[in-house]
């Protein structure tokens, strides 16, 4: 192991404990990086405290969500029709018919 | 503890008889383990709910050799799949035996010219599903418990599929079983001589009453299924509505269509999603003005839905709906096959969270009757929480249940806080099950279009739901059943034993 600051393997605490800045999203929820939202701190004081995960454990958590998703949709078709192009399939019909 | 410490001694000596030291659990953990549903009940009433012990046999000839024995021994039987069913089907209630089947989770035949498999009735959809899908088929029951839940549990509830609107429901897909009788006698059960046949006009159609008694009459052991093609394609678009009014009406609409994809249209009301924007990720940034959604789900080839698709487009656009995005479309109803996953709080009414369990009532209810059925079901339970934190409104759902929008699954989710639900807490919970059952029934409705209805509050309004039926179960039951073992205590059919001799 090489003490060079740089090294890939190791752990740093103040790194992985410094989420982004949260930014408040409603009157109950903050999020910090994109797509993690959590609580706001303020509501979870009294019968469930919030806790403090490292930044790669978030970031696993919601990363994992998505995979678990993406299986699910293969487990059960084999292709997804996205609904925004058949949206502009249906908009450019009534502009052709308003033409 | 319902029998004695030296009947279970006994009781586990006569099943050396037909079982393997390792296939008899009489462990703690073993016990606990297999008390466990998701439907929330007293913590400090946990152990009244605790089998004896607990068996995994392999055959149907090992589950009839037990039956047999509980039968001679006057033990109860509770069998037990997936554990997942929201109605305590699977919960002791007087001790006994556990008869846990997921050891008999075996593919024995698939006939890929006929379109069938015979699978042991302790294996996943969810697994089954990986191994059809080799062969480019599926076995499309789809309960939001899908990865956990199994296909003898299915048979035993008569389960709910959420794309029953497509393929049909439990009751459709399994064609035939082989089924344990109380005595222990076995019968294979199906249309006619059963097996792979789909349609019989022979005799009687016994298939419906092996299905959905939650354990009562019997124990399915191994069934032969219908296989479809694995869809080619899958369209989920969500729809916004900013009233409740607009939304019912488009759901309504979607589902008339009459379009041959369709496999399920959902109404999310404004208490789900003021719930939704509370704790779900993809929700908590829409727009304030949402206050109702719309889901449509098809399955077919691409060259199919894709024409489908647009046309419940253009009906959604027609109701004033906006849509809400590929990614919000596609993740969540992804997500709605696995309801089960999900880490539930709620909040108490200042606020702050709370560790919650989810539990939901649901009844199957006409088209026509749903607003005034979420109305007076949002009223129970907001006259619950003005009591007490311990109950949260996570708001409702409707779902399709066939493909002409007759009528709907109709559930309220309902947070339950139960660390706190002590006894006073338990009496407001089943009377107010009771109370939404009555107003179901009051609206023409079932009790149940999916859980079913043997639990406390609810299982009460049964006998008038059912009038003279309910008799008839009570007949079928002690005929059945003469010694009442099989799941005791459940759909109040002991009353089958209160008058007369049983045999």
């Amino acid at each position: 192991m090489s003490g060079d600051a740089n090294d890939k393997i190791g752990f740093r605490y103040d790194d992985q404990y410094t989420p982004p800045e949260p930014e408040q999203v409603s009157d109950v929820a903050i999020t910090t990086f994109e797509h993690v939202f959590e609580v706001d701190p303020r509501l979870m004081e009294r019968w469930v405290l919030q806790q403090q995960f490292p930044n790669w454990d978030s970031l696993r958590i919601m990363n994992s969500r998505g995979d678990h998703l993406e299986w699910i949709h293969r487990h059960f078709a084999s292709k997804v029709v996205t609904g925004s192009e058949l949206l502009a399939e249906v908009a450019s019909e009534n502009e052709g018919a308003g033409s | 503890m319902t029998i004695a410490v030296e009947r279970v001694d006994e009781v586990v000596t006569a099943l050396r008889t037909v079982l393997r030291d390792e296939q008899i659990l009489t462990s703690k953990p073993d016990r606990y383990n297999r008390a466990r549903v998701p439907a929330p009940f007293p913590v400090h009433r946990w152990s009244e709910r605790l089998p004896d012990l607990a068996v995994l046999p392999t055959s149907t000839e090992e589950v009839a050799g037990v039956v047999r024995i509980a039968n001679d021994l006057r033990v109860p039987v509770v069998p037990r799949d997936g554990g997942t069913g929201l109605t305590d089907g699977a919960v002791p209630l007087r001790g006994g035996i556990v008869i846990d089947v997921k050891r008999m989770n075996a593919i024995k035949e698939l006939d890929l010219e006929n379109r069938t498999v015979t699978v042991g009735t302790g294996i996943s959809m969810l697994k089954l599903n990986e191994e059809l899908g080799k062969h480019g088929l599926i076995y499309p029951d789809d309960p939001a418990s899908y990865p956990c839940s199994l296909v003898g549990g299915r048979i035993g509830t008569s389960g709910w599929s959420l794309i029953g609107s497509r393929y049909g429901h439990t009751r459709d897909l399994v064609l035939s079983f082989d089924h344990v009788l109380p005595t222990g006698d076995v019968m294979h059960v199906g249309d006619g001589i059963g097996h792979k046949i789909s349609k019989s006009s022979s005799g009687y159609q016994l298939k419906h009453l092996f299905m959905g008694h939650q354990g009562t009459l019997g124990i399915a052991t191994e069934a032969t299924l219908k296989l479809f093609p694995k869809p080619e394609a899958e369209l989920s678009p969500f729809w916004a509505f900013d009233n409740y009014d607009d939304a019912y009406r488009c759901v309504g609409a979607l589902a008339r269509a009459g379009v041959a994809t369709f496999a399920g249209a959902v109404l999310f009301d404004e208490w789900k999603v003021a719930y939704l924007r509370r704790d779900d990720e993809a929700y908590i940034p829409q727009p304030e003005d949402v206050r109702a959604l719309v889901c449509a789900v098809m399955y077919g080839y691409e060259d199919e839905v894709r024409p489908a698709g647009r046309r419940l487009f253009r009906i959604a656009k027609e109701h004033g709906a906006r849509y809400l995005g590929d990614e919000i479309s596609e993740g969540d109803w992804a997500a709605r096959h696995d309801r089960y996953a999900t880490p539930l709080h709620g909040r108490t009414k200042t606020g702050q969270v709370v560790p919650m369990s989810w539990h939901c009532e649901d009844a199957a209810v006409n088209y026509t009757n749903l607003p005034s059925v979420s109305k007076a079901w949002h009223e129970i339970v907001a006259d619950l929480r003005r009591r007490t934190d311990v109950f949260d409104d996570w708001g409702m759902f409707t779902y399709t249940s066939g493909n002409t929008g007759l009528d709907y699954l109709t559930e309220i989710d309902v947070g339950i806080w139960e660390q706190q639900l002590d006894d006073r807490a338990w009496e407001m919970w089943v009377k107010a099950k009771r109370d939404i059952a009555a107003v179901a029934l009051a609206h023409q409705g079932s009790i149940s279009a999916c859980h079913g209805s043997c639990r406390e509050g609810e299982v009460d309004l049964v006998p008038d739901e059912l009038g003279r039926g309910f008799d008839v179960m009570l007949d079928l039951k002690r005929q059945l059943d003469p010694n009442n073992i099989m799941n005791p205590g459940k759909y109040l059919l002991d009353r089958a034993y209160e008058a007369g001799d049983p045999a």
